[in-house]
């Protein structure tokens, strides 16, 4: 096709906005509410990602040695839990410096530990488990290496993160396949009032011997611009109230902080990426409303 | 060249709204197609646009098999003859001079060739002083006339007028049939459908009359203007 048909089809889309503005108006606004939810709901789901990786790192996995346990077995120990991936962090504690952590959390009451005969504290490594829905598997593994008396792990605080985790996905899916499908839905009945009122135009089309492509690619523009439009919208209101929650969090940073709020993203760094992904969904929701409308109610 | 051969249109309604026609119009002719209401004009115009497929029977315009013709051919097929509808057809939010650009766009034309074509073919209508009018600010004679000016557009070989003169005033019938006449001069094949009596005798030439979707009679009479 030629550049100046291009250019031609091109205006014609734009215009045909401008003409049913009302029609184009509610599926802006509606787009732009969608998108701006989906966005907002997907920088939520990327921050709760890097608070609870943040909570996450918390974790510890304590692994205590048998008492008679040689310094061979002790290397052996660390061997392994060095070369398995699932754990980072891999600290090694002996008996001297447990016994000084446990008497220096004791505190005043520390005196009571002179009157041991023995040193009680196990030989111990300290690690942290990287993904903690394979916490109770690497437990089990440990468990089974020689030399190891016990190993205590926080299943409990894993099971409710994994959980909160796994419940959020679901829910932001659902949100997103909502609006998706509602984006749609509106985008499609405007570009059908925008066929409805042009029935007769399209008519004379088919008739002078107008192909398909030419008489569809207008509403493909006008629905795709339509999406653009509502995508650079919802940007910009996304921008404002995300900022807004950031600087929030960023005012009383140590109280956020013990829950895990800090390394969020600041919007800055991404603002380019978000409007870039923010026009092209626009754009694509456009294009996906004009192929169901243009393929139900014009029959060409 | 069009050419009918065994041709039968039945509709699911159970109307059988052409039976058995045999026809053939050989380039360079001027044919006008009459006959009442209900006698299979209309279908006959639908089959030779490709806006209906026959039941049975072949059908060939322009070198397309119509009767074969797959639904992504139809648009280049269409942009291979001219069209002049009865309500003008044309498109009222554009001007007359981008109603006529509009179809040699539609044939991918460049730009240069459609700044020539269009004040061209408006002069052969003598509408050139109406380039920027809209439709509606022309009366029904001059609109039919851009419409015969779209329709000679792409230089076609074949030009399908059906009842070009029904909306306009009777005076200026003869105005537009004079018109596709000259065109039809310069060798362009034109079919005419019209249920005017009075248009068909004055021109006279061949005609072919349709009664209950059946041919009942293709001759060529001479016209009254001849005589003149």
């Amino acid at each position: 096709m030629r550049t100046s048909n291009v250019t031609y089809l091109v205006k014609k889309g734009v215009s045909s906005v401008w003409k049913n503005f009302v029609m184009s108006f509610a599926s802006f606004s509606i787009l732009m509410v969608s998108l701006l939810l989906v966005g907002c709901t997907v920088l939520l789901m990327l921050n709760v990602n890097i608070i609870m990786g943040n909570i996450e790192d918390t974790n510890e996995i304590a692994i205590y040695l048998e008492e008679d346990v040689q310094q061979s077995q002790i290397d052996h120990i660390r061997n392994v839990l060095e070369s398995n991936s699932d754990l980072m962090d891999i600290q090694y504690v002996s008996k001297e410096e447990g016994l000084k952590n446990f008497s220096e959390n004791m505190g005043d009451q520390a005196e009571l530990l002179e009157y041991l005969d023995r040193n009680p504290i196990p030989e111990t490594f300290l690690a942290r488990a990287a993904d903690l829905t394979k916490i109770r598997h690497v437990v089990n593994l440990i468990s089974e290496i020689d030399g190891v008396e016990k190993v205590q792990a926080p299943y409990d605080f894993a099971g409710i993160l994994v959980n909160i985790r796994n419940t959020f996905s679901v829910i932001a899916i659902a949100v997103l396949a909502a609006l998706i499908v509602v984006s749609i839905v509106i985008v499609s009945n405007s570009i059908r009032t925008s066929v409805f009122a042009r029935r007769n135009e399209i008519n004379i089309m088919k008739y002078v011997g107008a192909t398909n492509g030419f008489i569809k690619a207008p509403f493909f523009v006008e629905g795709m611009f339509i999406g653009i439009l509502a995508g650079a919208a919802s940007w910009g209101l996304t921008w404002v109230i995300y900022d807004a929650v950031y600087s929030m969090f960023g005012n009383d940073i140590t109280l956020w902080q013990m829950f895990g709020f800090f390394d969020l993203i600041p919007f800055d760094s991404i603002k380019w990426t978000v409007l870039g992904i923010s026009c092209a969904a626009g754009a694509l929701l456009g294009a996906a409303g004009t192929v169901i409308s243009t393929g139900k109610h014009l029959k060409v | 060249m069009v050419e009918l051969k065994n041709v039968n249109v039945h509709y699911s309604s159970g109307v059988d709204a052409l039976q058995d026609i045999n026809l053939r119009i050989n380039d360079g002719e001027f044919v006008f197609i009459v006959g009442e209401s209900g006698a299979g004009k209309s279908t006959l115009m639908k089959l030779l646009l490709r806006e209906v497929a026959p039941t049975s029977g072949r059908v060939f315009v322009n070198g397309y098999n119509l009767s074969k013709l797959k639904g992504n051919k139809i648009a280049k097929f269409r942009r291979s003859i001219g069209v002049v509808f009865q309500d003008f057809r044309l498109i009222q939010e554009l001007n007359v001079y981008e109603n006529i650009a509009f179809v040699l766009r539609i044939a991918d034309q460049p730009m240069k060739f459609i700044k020539q074509r269009v004040p061209y073919v408006l002069n052969l209508v003598e509408l050139a002083h109406k380039a920027r009018s809209r439709p509606k600010e022309l009366s029904g004679g001059e609109q039919q006339r851009v419409a015969i000016a779209r329709a000679l557009a792409n230089d076609p070989g074949l030009i399908i007028a059906d009842e070009p003169t029904g909306n306009i005033d009777p005076k200026l019938s003869y105005e537009i049939v004079e018109l596709l006449k000259e065109i039809n001069r310069c060798g362009t094949t034109v079919v005419m459908v019209t249920h005017e009596h009075d248009l068909v005798k004055h021109f006279g030439g061949r005609i072919i009359n349709l009664d209950g979707g059946s041919i009942t009679f293709d001759e060529n009479i001479g016209g009254q203007n001849e005589d003149e």
